[in-house]
């Protein structure tokens, strides 16, 4: 057991200040035999640690069709994440275990619309879909990626964002919770967006969504009320976790361990775990 | 597969026991302040095989370490690097004597969350090097309630070889799996070679005195419980207020999961002078209000009752839905070392029995 909690080393590459309290992480592994092997799916997660500090769990933000590196975007929380900010420099060495967990329904949602629906840091874990879909855009039909934060400057992945706009084969709308001078696009909370402007097409559509607790809560309540099956809601959940193996007995609701069976669940499955959180 | 059973008397069972203790890397339960732990012996003298059940610990640190290293390392600004420790997951044969029924069990019940999906073979590697000798006790403590489990504490084949008393001095020597049988082979000294085959068990009226003395056993239980009915009755009730009455009085001191024989929470931490660090993997339990605390502040068990709901639950439902078995063997030893008197029977018991919240 202990050999399958040690980490391999990686050197952070690039530090990319994404919002003041969010910053992604560039990562390679400093054996390239390593870093050419490693491979993941959209929405399986990784542990991160920096010696002396911790360990963490983040999701792999990037996409496994984008070689060479993968990405971490860390928001500044608790200890080890304010360590993480405060301490790591682009050319430290971190530790990194994985990848773990399952990944999002990639059969399921091939030949679908997508909707992507993401709040401030929880467009993290659906950025590594939203590349993996636009490096295989065939596979789709109509592409819409929904975005809130608080404010302006709380929206991760801005230049990104750019280029996805400048994508006429995506539709982008983004959103900020109140009026700014300089703002132009919507202004409003992610569920009511949802609602009176994306209005999406409920018929063969796959809504994929991330965000703080309560975006989700009352998004989940929109696209109920805008109709769509629980099974065409897809969303991840982020959990406590320390080991990712399914042992430790930290991040389980009922006998569903999120670390295995998650952190990617349907709404529908969801709704059949005992509500403890 | 049939095993033999060996019949002896206590001088044999002494003459075994210091055979195997001359011979094997031998742990066996050491008397201190009228509590017994399990502690590696070099004569007969410092243990105590047939020790009554007040253990201080279960059998589980010689399988699961309380705290073991996972990694040392040397990081500073010219870099990062990682030693594996030689930690070594037993490499020799080792014999525990004197282990509980229900201890054994305990280890049984682990083999199925280690063997799943990722496998600790540290676990299994040290289970699969140690030959356990289990006494099966005579009479239940005030807190046992093993008989009322889902195993066969009789015929358990947790233990390799299980001993058993019987009447007028009498005691069975049993082997109870392929390993335990051909230890018995190897080390059945002069005294023990009276040797009792399966068909001659009724013969020497052997199996009649054994089940004279299994159901003295059974009848020295206070406590009693059909496990099936709470098995279902507490998948049931996960709304139920009668977690928070049950748990009224939890001070959260983590006793009752490190002493589990079952529990195998753990937490990874660091510890890290100047440039050199240690990351340990250590017991951890789901009483612990740190628990679950996440980073940012949100804590999804933060009241007491939550966390005994978990752990009951957990012990009573989830892992019975998950491994087919319950995460709990009945030995009490919670009970017995608990400072506020809490004893997961009543906590399940009470939530069990109390009505549904409609």
């Amino acid at each position: 057991m202990e050999s399958l909690l040690v980490p391999s080393l990686a050197k952070v590459d690039r530090i990319i200040q994404e919002t003041p309290d969010v910053r992604t992480y560039r990562l390679k592994f400093k054996d390239d035999s390593l870093m050419d092997k490693f491979t993941w799916q959209p929405g399986q997660f990784v542990e991160f640690s920096l010696m002396g500090s911790g360990e963490c769990t983040f999701c792999i933000s990037s996409s496994a069709t984008r070689r060479g590196f993968f990405d971490c975007s860390i928001k500044r929380a608790g200890v080890v994440t304010a360590d993480i900010h405060s301490d790591i420099e682009e050319g430290d060495d971190v530790g990194i275990r994985g990848p773990y967990g399952n990944w999002f329904p990639l059969d399921d949602i091939k030949g679908k619309n997508l909707l992507f629906v993401g709040g401030g840091i929880g467009l993290a874990p659906l950025r590594s879909l939203i590349q993996y879909a636009i490096d295989n855009r065939g596979d789709y039909k109509d592409f819409t990626v929904l975005y809130g934060a608080r404010t302006s400057a709380d929206l991760c992945y801005k230049e990104e964002i750019e280029e996805w706009k400048k994508n006429t084969s995506l539709k982008v709308v983004l959103t900020i919770d109140k009026p700014e001078d300089s703002w132009k696009e919507n202004v409003g909370v992610v569920p009511k967006i949802l609602e009176e402007v994306v209005k999406p097409e409920i018929a063969n559509t796959k809504v994929i969504t991330c965000g703080p607790p309560i975006m989700i809560k009352y998004t989940l309540q929109s696209l109920d009320r805008l109709g769509f099956d629980p099974k065409d809601v897809i969303t991840t959940l982020e959990m406590k976790m320390q080991c990712g193996l399914g042992k430790c007995g930290r991040c389980n609701i009922g006998s569903t361990y999120i670390c295995k069976d998650g952190p990617v669940f349907t709404y529908e499955q969801l709704k059949a775990l005992p509500d403890e959180f | 597969m049939s095993f033999s059973t060996f019949v002896t008397d206590k001088a044999g069972l002494q003459k075994l026991y210091e055979a195997i203790i001359s011979k094997y890397e031998t742990y066996a339960p050491v008397e201190k302040f009228g509590k017994y732990d399990y502690k590696k012996v070099s004569s007969l003298k410092e243990c105590d095989p047939d020790s009554p059940i007040a253990m201080t610990m279960s059998v589980k640190p010689l399988f699961f370490p309380r705290s073991s290293k996972i990694m040392k390392y040397e990081a500073n600004s010219a870099g990062t690097s990682i030693r594996e420790t030689d930690q070594d997951p037993l490499a020799g044969q080792r014999v525990i004597l004197g282990v509980k029924h229900c201890d054994a069990r305990g280890l049984q019940v682990l083999e199925a969350v280690n063997k799943w999906d990722y496998i600790d073979s540290d676990f299994l590697k040290r289970r699969a090097n140690t030959v356990i000798l289990s006494n099966r006790c005579d009479k239940a403590d005030t807190h046992c309630f093993c008989t009322s489990l889902d195993y066969d504490v009789e015929n358990l084949d947790a233990p390799d070889v299980a001993i058993v008393n019987g009447t007028n001095g009498k005691i069975y020597v049993q082997a109870r799996t392929e390993k335990g049988e051909t230890f018995l082979k190897e080390n059945s000294s002069e005294p023990m070679a009276n040797r009792i085959t399966n068909d001659e068990l009724q013969m020497t009226n052997c199996e009649e005195d054994l089940t004279k003395q299994y159901e003295a056993f059974l009848s020295s239980f206070r406590l009693k419980m059909d496990y099936k009915d709470v098995n279902e009755r507490m998948a049931k009730r996960f709304d139920s207020p009668a977690f928070e009455e049950a748990s009224r009085n939890c001070v959260s001191c983590n006793t009752c999961a490190f002493i589990c024989p079952t529990c195998h929470c753990f937490k990874i931490s660091d510890e890290k002078i100047k440039d050199t660090g240690v990351r340990y993997k250590s017991y951890d339990s789901c009483n612990n209000v740190y628990f679950t605390l996440e980073a940012g502040g949100h804590n999804p068990r933060p009241a007491k009752y939550r966390r005994w709901r978990q752990r009951s639950m957990h012990k009573f439902v989830y892992y019975k839905e998950r491994f087919g078995v319950n995460l709990c063997v009945g030995c009490g030893h919670c009970a017995i070392s608990c400072p506020v008197n809490i004893s997961i029977f009543e906590v399940v018991n009470h939530v069990a029995s109390a009505p549904i919240e409609s």
